[in-house]
This record gives C-alpha cells, sequence and structure tokens, in this order.
C-alpha cells in the first residue's frame, strides 16, 4: 500500500514540476514553434492547449506501454524515435476522425489544431524524456498531464500579452518573433521563482 | 503499370521499412557492444576516481578498466550493494554508489570511504544533466576534492553543503555559488546514501 | 551553365541570410535552443541537424518519382527518423558524454520543422544535388544564429568559449548567471534576431 501511495506522491510532485518548475516551453524550449506562431489570441492560444494537454496525457500512456512491452522486450529500444511518431501521428489522426464524426461543434473548435499537433516537440518531448528518466506508468501519465497544462499556461498567458501589444509601437525588426521571445525570456524568469517550491523534490 | 495499383502507397511504404530498418538494426547491433561498454566503463572511472586510486593522465580507457577488474570486488549479498576495494586481500575502502533526482536530471555516482568507515576518501559522478556552469560544477576537481578527508557526521545529517559564506567544520563543504538547487538537492542524495551506510554499517559497529 | 550557377548561389544565399530558417521563418529552434548554453554542445547539435536535412534531402528527392503522394510524409518521417536514428547511435557509441549532454535533444531533431519544411518546399519537385545544397546550406544557416546565440551565452554566463577561459570576461567580468539559465536563451534569440531583421530590411531598402 505504501508503495501505491508513494508512487501517487511522487506523480503529484512530477505532475507539478512539469507545470511550474520544468514548464516544456519556458525551460525545456519544447513546442516553441507553435508557442510563437499561434499565440496572437486568447481563444486560439486556449484551443490549442487543450487540444495539446489531451493529446499529451493519452500519447504518453499509450508510448510508455508501447516502449515497455513492445521495444524493450525486443531490444529494439532505438525504434522508439519512430514508434512514438508514429503513435502520435495515428492517435491524432485518430482524434481527428472521432471527433468529427460525433462532436461537430468541438471539431469546429479544437479540430483545426489538431494536425498542427503532430510537429509539436513537446509531445514527442515528453515520451522521450519518460524513457530517459525511466518514469512508471503512473508517474508518466501525470508527467504527460502536467507537462500539457503547463504548455497551456505559457501560451495562453503569452497570448494575453500578446493582445495587449497590439497596440504598442515595437520597431520593426522586433516585431512578431522577437517580441515573442524577449516576453517568453521574461516569464521564463517569473518561472524560476517556483523553483524553490518543490525543494528537496 | 505497377503504380496505379492501389496497393502500390502499402507495399512501397513496406519496402521503405524494410529497407532503412536493415541499415538501423545492423547499424545498432554494431554499436550495441561498444555503447555497453562506454556505460561500464563511466561507472568504472567513477569507482575508481572515488576511492582516490591515482592512475596517469595519459591512462587509457583499457588501463582503467584493467585497474578497475584488478582492484575492485562486485558487491555480495550481505554488503547492499557496495564495492570493495581491495589490495592483496586488505580491504582498503568501500565505494557506496548513489543516485536521485537532481534539477534537471538524475545525477548517479559513488562515495569512496575509507575503512574507518567514517572518512570520506572522494566522490564522483558518472551521470548528470544539471546547467552547464551552474549545477553541472558538482563535478569539477575542485567540488569534489572537498569531500576528500570529511567525515560522516553521527549525529544530524551525515554530511552537510553550506553556503559560501558560511564556517566548514569536518562534515561540511562548500556549495556551488549560484547553484542553490542542485546543491540542495546533491546534499540530499548524498544524505539519502549516507543514511542507509550508516545504519547497515557504523551504527551495527559501535553496538558490538 | 551559368544560369547553373546562378541557380545554385541563389539557393546557398537563401539558405544561409536571405531565407534564413530562424531569422526568417522562425522554425524548428526547439530541439537545439536547449543546448545553446555550451557552444560545443551546440556545436555537435547543429552539426547533427545539417548533416540530417542535408541527407534527407538528398533522400527525399531521390525517391520523389516513386513516392505516392498521399503516403509522402509519412516516408519523409521515416526517412528523417533513421538518419536522426543513427547520428543518436554513433553519438552513444562514440562520444558518450557528449551523448548524455544532449539526452532527448537528438532524437527531437525528428520533430525539427526546417527539415520537414525544406523536404516540402524543395526537394519533392527539385533533384537529389540541388536539393543536398539546399539542406546543407539552410541547415548552415540554422547553425550560424545558434552558434551566435550559444557563443554569446558562454561569454557572458561562464567567461568562456568551448571552455577556454577568455581573457577579461573569465577575470573581471562579473558572470551574467541567467546567460545560462533558459531565459538567456529567449533574450539573446529575441536580440539576434531583431539585429539581422534590422540589418536586412535596411540592406534592402538601398538595393530598392
Amino acid at each position: 500500500m505504501t508503495g501505491l501511495t508513494g508512487e501517487m506522491t511522487h506523480a503529484l510532485v512530477v505532475c507539478f514540476s512539469a507545470i511550474f518548475t520544468g514548464n516544456m516551453v519556458l525551460s525545456y524550449f519544447l513546442g516553441l514553434c507553435p508557442f510563437i506562431g499561434v499565440s496572437r489570441e486568447i481563444k486560439t492560444a486556449f484551443g490549442l492547449g487543450t487540444a495539446v494537454v489531451f493529446v499529451l496525457t493519452f500519447t504518453s500512456g499509450i508510448n510508455w506501454a508501447a516502449y515497455h512491452y513492445i521495444l524493450v522486450p525486443l531490444e529494439l529500444d532505438f525504434f522508439r524515435f519512430i514508434l512514438f511518431i508514429i503513435i502520435i501521428a495515428a492517435f491524432v489522426q485518430f482524434v481527428e476522425m472521432i471527433i468529427e464524426r460525433f462532436s461537430p461543434l468541438l471539431y469546429v473548435n479544437l479540430g483545426i489544431f489538431l494536425p498542427l499537433i503532430t510537429v509539436n516537440c513537446a509531445i514527442l518531448g515528453v515520451s522521450l524524456f519518460m524513457v530517459i528518466r525511466d518514469y512508471s506508468l503512473i508517474v508518466t501519465v501525470a508527467y504527460g498531464f502536467g507537462s500539457g497544462l503547463g504548455w497551456m499556461l505559457a501560451i495562453v498567458s503569452m497570448a494575453g500579452i500578446r493582445q495587449r501589444l497590439n497596440e504598442s509601437r515595437i520597431p520593426y525588426g522586433l516585431q512578431g518573433p522577437g517580441i515573442t521571445l524577449i516576453i517568453a525570456g521574461l516569464m521564463a524568469l517569473a518561472f524560476i521563482g517556483f523553483s524553490g517550491v518543490l525543494q528537496g523534490r | 503499370m505497377i503504380r496505379q495499383k492501389k496497393w502500390y502507397p502499402i507495399l512501397y511504404m513496406f519496402l521503405v521499412t524494410v529497407f532503412f530498418s536493415t541499415i538501423l538494426i545492423s547499424f545498432s547491433r554494431y554499436t550495441r557492444d561498444l555503447v555497453e561498454a562506454n556505460r561500464k566503463l563511466a561507472f568504472e572511472k567513477a569507482v575508481l576516481k572515488a576511492l582516490s586510486i591515482p592512475l596517469p593522465v595519459t591512462a587509457s580507457n583499457m588501463d582503467w578498466h584493467n585497474t578497475y577488474l584488478e582492484k575492485i570486488k562486485e558487491p555480495q549479498e550481505d554488503l547492499q550493494g557496495v564495492y570493495i576495494y581491495k589490495s592483496d586481500d586488505m580491504v582498503i575502502g568501500y565505494a557506496l554508489p548513489f543516485e536521485g533526482q537532481g534539477f534537471w536530471a538524475p545525477i548517479r555516482g559513488v562515495i569512496g570511504i575509507a575503512t574507518d568507515k567514517r572518512t570520506i576518501t572522494g566522490i564522483a559522478m558518472y551521470e548528470q544533466n544539471e546547467t552547464p556552469g551552474l549545477g553541472a560544477e558538482i563535478t569539477k576537481p575542485e567540488f569534489r576534492a572537498q569531500f576528500e578527508g570529511k567525515q560522516i557526521a553521527l549525529q544530524g545529517n551525515p554530511l552537510e553543503i553550506k553556503q559560501v559564506t558560511e564556517e566548514l567544520d569536518q562534515h561540511s563543504v562548500h556549495a556551488i555559488t549560484g547553484a542553490t538547487q542542485t546543491s540542495i538537492r546533491f546534499e540530499k542524495i548524498l544524505n539519502d546514501a549516507l543514511e542507509k551506510w550508516k545504519t547497515e554499517f557504523l551504527h551495527g559497529d559501535n553496538r558490538q | 551553365m551559368s544560369s547553373n550557377k546562378s541557380a545554385s548561389k541563389k539557393i546557398i544565399l537563401d539558405g544561409l541570410w536571405g531565407n534564413n530558417p530562424i531569422f526568417r521563418q522562425v522554425l524548428g529552434i526547439c530541439s537545439t535552443l536547449a543546448v545553446t548554453n555550451l557552444v560545443i554542445n551546440t556545436a555537435v547539435m547543429c552539426a547533427a541537424l545539417t548533416l540530417t536535412t542535408a541527407l534527407s534531402c538528398f533522400t527525399v528527392s531521390l525517391l520523389r518519382a516513386y513516392t505516392p503522394r498521399r503516403i509522402r510524409m509519412m516516408v519523409q518521417t521515416l526517412i528523417i527518423a533513421s538518419y536522426v536514428i543513427m547520428v543518436d547511435l554513433y553519438l552513444k557509441a562514440y562520444w558518450p558524454e557528449m551523448s548524455a549532454n544532449l539526452g532527448p535533444y537528438v532524437g527531437l531533431i525528428i520533430t525539427n520543422c526546417i527539415i520537414m519544411g525544406r523536404c516540402e518546399a524543395f526537394a519533392v519537385a527539385n533533384p537529389p544535388v540541388p536539393s543536398l545544397v539546399d539542406g546543407l546550406f539552410n541547415g548552415l544557416g540554422y547553425s550560424l544564429i545558434l552558434l551566435a546565440v550559444s557563443i554569446t551565452r558562454e561569454l557572458l554566463g561562464m567567461g568562456t568559449i568551448l571552455g577556454y577561459p577568455m581573457p577579461y570576461f573569465s577575470t573581471l567580468w562579473d558572470k551574467w548567471i541567467i546567460m545560462v539559465m533558459p531565459p538567456g536563451a529567449f533574450f539573446t534569440l529575441a536580440l539576434i534576431i531583431w539585429l539581422c531583421r534590422s540589418i536586412q530590411t535596411t540592406g534592402r531598402e538601398k538595393t530598392s
């Protein structure tokens, strides 16, 4: 029993640290392309963020199972790059089909973001980190969920800030990606402040 | 035309996959032994460094490996994973492996302990991914050298990593400036391993 | 012949400057930005990326006549992933320390948008050799910026370049710890993008 509670605590800690101290974009630079490209409006940022949370939570679990039950027994662990990508792409396609059939409303809101997710490195990144850090299944899913939430938090706040910047005068060369990166830097700086929260964990 | 057939994409994908898989599998078979040897060698080097067994700077990987085989005994069942350094059947030191979560990724290493079971002969890391220039300084000789000759404290924390401004005693070393997170975590990792060492070996001895 | 020469010159210049993947297209910074706190790590990552881009473009172009359109993305992913795995295995076997430093980021080259972008934008419609050149110089254009980022970060943050102490910076300079932390990467890259874009626009105004 203690093993299970210990596992749950670990999962909780990993989940929180993935949101705050080890944020996917702000400290690991993963998923930067959509972070810069799709953060002009809060609404779209929120849609993409939701899709990322959803896909990350499930693919991290599926990839964990595929890695530990297929690749490890076959001693083909170097194939994980290909397998993970295929699983992610297939999962995204599958979800897209399901949503399209059963919930046209959700499809309109979320559907357009799904293809963007396959090329989001945060998704593959989570799966690769889980292998390197040797997480168990529960911890992996918690990590996937936390990473997704952290990514969403970052992109939604970024979109909020950028909407306010619309009226500001920014030097030509700094417009677009330049100023976005500077804001991201300031956000990363703020997020470093969280690193004391989980001290010693 | 074969390319107009419905099954052509499947056949094509299959052929491409088989082609690349064959290359990859043969390449990985070819490098596997080397990868495994590298992993072992990193650990062996850490053990030798922690025990302060001197090797010339020019020593090749093979020299390290042979020295390790010659001097270090693999842990036995009653030793809780502790490696023993022996020379002519005399125990000269113990190597205690440790691991735990650092700031970014796990830190794994070895603590060398002298025969009195209290004096540290050195520490060495074989796996870490802390911030270069900050946390990663724990692998630098200047930081590691601080541990040599320190005593495991019987009361309280076995070792302490203190702020640079604080005074040191027999059980403490200075932290790395700017790398607070790594230092705190590293202290905990070391002490977790040393607490186990204390209950297994030190306290047992005291009772006798 | 001369038109051929000017065409390849255009490919090279576009990759390096005119249509630079980073400050013009803002693509694929994710996998490399994370390792820009040390010049050596960045150099290895950039070399891996340039190699993978060039070879993937070459292969995609070679197979372009036989690849069914519907499954071309899958085939491209497979090709890119195969090259990345080879690089990863090579580093694991022959440079294990570097492989450990780069961690998961070598694998993340697969999702680097530049490679897929170049395959889609150029290699699917052009012969193998120009595709190879296009991939190579886009990779180099990318490396140029990231090396600039990493040199700035290592110099200001640690006072060294490639691990060698630099005069003034390693002694008198008060090291900016923020530079080796993640925010430093964002700030440096933003300033470099600003600089490059400004130079580019003034250049264009002059010519027009």
